[in-house]
């Protein structure tokens, strides 16, 4: 055999081999687990440790260059008034902590669900990463599962696409991919929310031409699907027209929140029993 | 003793050089910080180190990654096999060809993807896997160029201590 065709041999035994693989593992998936349970987990470890060097450096320009005497003497008067609040707290038996804390305890437990806090470590990375998605500190070691519901308190933020150990990923809303079965909380017209792409609006679709629906109505989870529970707060409908053509009206929606400026999330586990899933306590 | 050193070195080097790749990743989405790494590795010390080094890189790539595993094999295996052809042509350390496989690797980009988004059943933007492949074609010979400055000489491959 001649060199340039032993050199075409190899090349097309290699793509042989390299399609071989990836049916394989679109088939079995376990080569995706391979890669989540060891690149993503490593990505993990290498990018907590700068979260945690950018706070220290924030905390040190903060505390030390920035603003010196008054912030230790706003520190002290936090520290005051933090102990009269708790005084405050054990006497009313209110959770009245930080801001954020504060808002946290306001997210009253959705029945057979349960919350766990994750921080958002890193967003879309590499060029592997075409899905709009986010990483989060929090993977099967805590009990991390496929599809398993990502909220914030403004609303649903996405599902678990995939997870390592220590890490897993998020696809959100916004993605072209993502499908969430809604019901506007008025007038309980039931549709699909689907992503356009960051920073563009969400579309609902298959909401039929006399549903009635009007814009600032605000979308739940309809619970339809089985992944989210029912009537978390999904988006606001923005836009409505009535096509001549089509059999469904076209919606535009804004989604409730905002994934650039969020840092942590809560992930909802559904526990094992019976009853009905219900969010409508969500605040 | 000098060899474990050096060794010692290199493991450091690589390690530093991952995770400030990794770093820089989560600031601009969709580009590839560590493929120059790949291809100073070929120029500089081919065989187990290349390859133990792209194994790790491909699995970082498709694990922080969101499509199934695949891409990150093909991409680094386009890119070596395109850096080991085209050294017959061209000089194999000079900015130009690495220019040209900045240039292969921004225009593989969405193309690769858009194929394996196929295969997959998923949607993808287009216009923006346009736009990371034309950062990836300008900093793919910037990033070798640094690192390529940036890598000692003595854990150089034609360096005596070696």
């Amino acid at each position: 055999m001649t060199k340039p065709k032993k050199i075409a041999a190899i090349i097309v035994a290699g793509l042989f081999v390299y399609l071989s693989l990836y049916t394989w593992n679109l088939r079995t998936g376990h080569l995706d687990a391979l890669s989540a349970y060891t690149g993503l987990d490593i990505t993990g470890w290498i990018v907590r440790p700068g979260h945690w060097v950018t706070d220290r450096v924030s905390d040190f320009w903060g505390r030390y260059i920035y603003l010196v005497g008054l912030r230790q003497e706003n520190e002290r008067l936090q520290e005051a008034n933090a102990r009269l609040r708790l005084k405050n707290l054990m006497l009313s038996d209110r959770a009245d902590a930080t801001a954020r804390l504060e808002r946290l305890l306001q997210f009253a437990p959705l029945d057979n669900w349960s919350e766990q806090g994750a921080r958002i470590i890193a967003h879309r990375m590499g060029p592997v990463s075409s899905l709009e998605t986010v990483i989060v500190d929090r993977g099967s070691l805590a009990g991390v599962q496929d599809d398993m519901p990502v909220v914030s308190l403004d609303g649903v933020v996405g599902r678990v696409l995939r997870y390592g150990a220590t890490a897993s990923h998020v696809l959100l809303l916004s993605d072209p991919n993502s499908r969430v079965s809604v019901i506007g909380k008025e007038k309980r017209s039931q549709g699909i929310v689907v992503g356009q792409g960051s920073g563009q609006d969400l579309k609902v679709e298959y909401i039929k031409l006399n549903s009635p629906i009007e814009p600032g109505e605000l979308l739940e989870t309809s619970g339809l699907a089985g992944i989210f529970p029912k009537g978390l707060p999904v988006a606001r409908v923005k836009t409505v027209h009535r096509s001549d053509i089509s059999l469904f009206l076209s919606i535009t929606a804004e989604p409730l929140v905002d994934v650039g400026g969020l840092e942590e999330v809560l992930l909802l586990k559904r526990m094992a029993g019976p009853g009905e899933n219900n969010a409508t306590s969500v605040n | 003793m000098q060899r474990r050193s050096t060794s010692l070195h290199v493991v450091s080097w690589w390690t530093v050089y991952t995770i400030v790749a990794v770093w820089l990743q989560t600031l601009l989405p969709g580009v590839d910080f560590l493929a120059s790494g790949l291809v100073l590795s070929l120029q500089e010390r081919p065989g187990p180190q290349t390859a133990f080094l792209a194994v790790l890189w491909v699995l970082l790539q498709e694990g922080m990654g969101t499509m199934a595993f695949g891409y990150g094999l093909m991409w680094f295996g386009v890119l070596a096999l395109a850096y080991l052809g085209g050294q017959w042509l061209f000089e194999a350390r000079s900015f130009l060809f690495m220019c040209l496989l900045g240039i292969m690797l921004g225009i593989g980009h969405p193309l690769l993807a858009f194929f394996l988004g196929s295969l997959q059943g998923v949607v993808l933007p287009l216009k923006e896997l346009a736009l990371e492949g034309l950062f990836q074609t300008v900093l793919f010979p910037v990033v070798w160029y640094v690192a390529r400055t940036l890598f000692p000489q003595g854990m150089r491959c034609d360096d005596s201590n070696v």
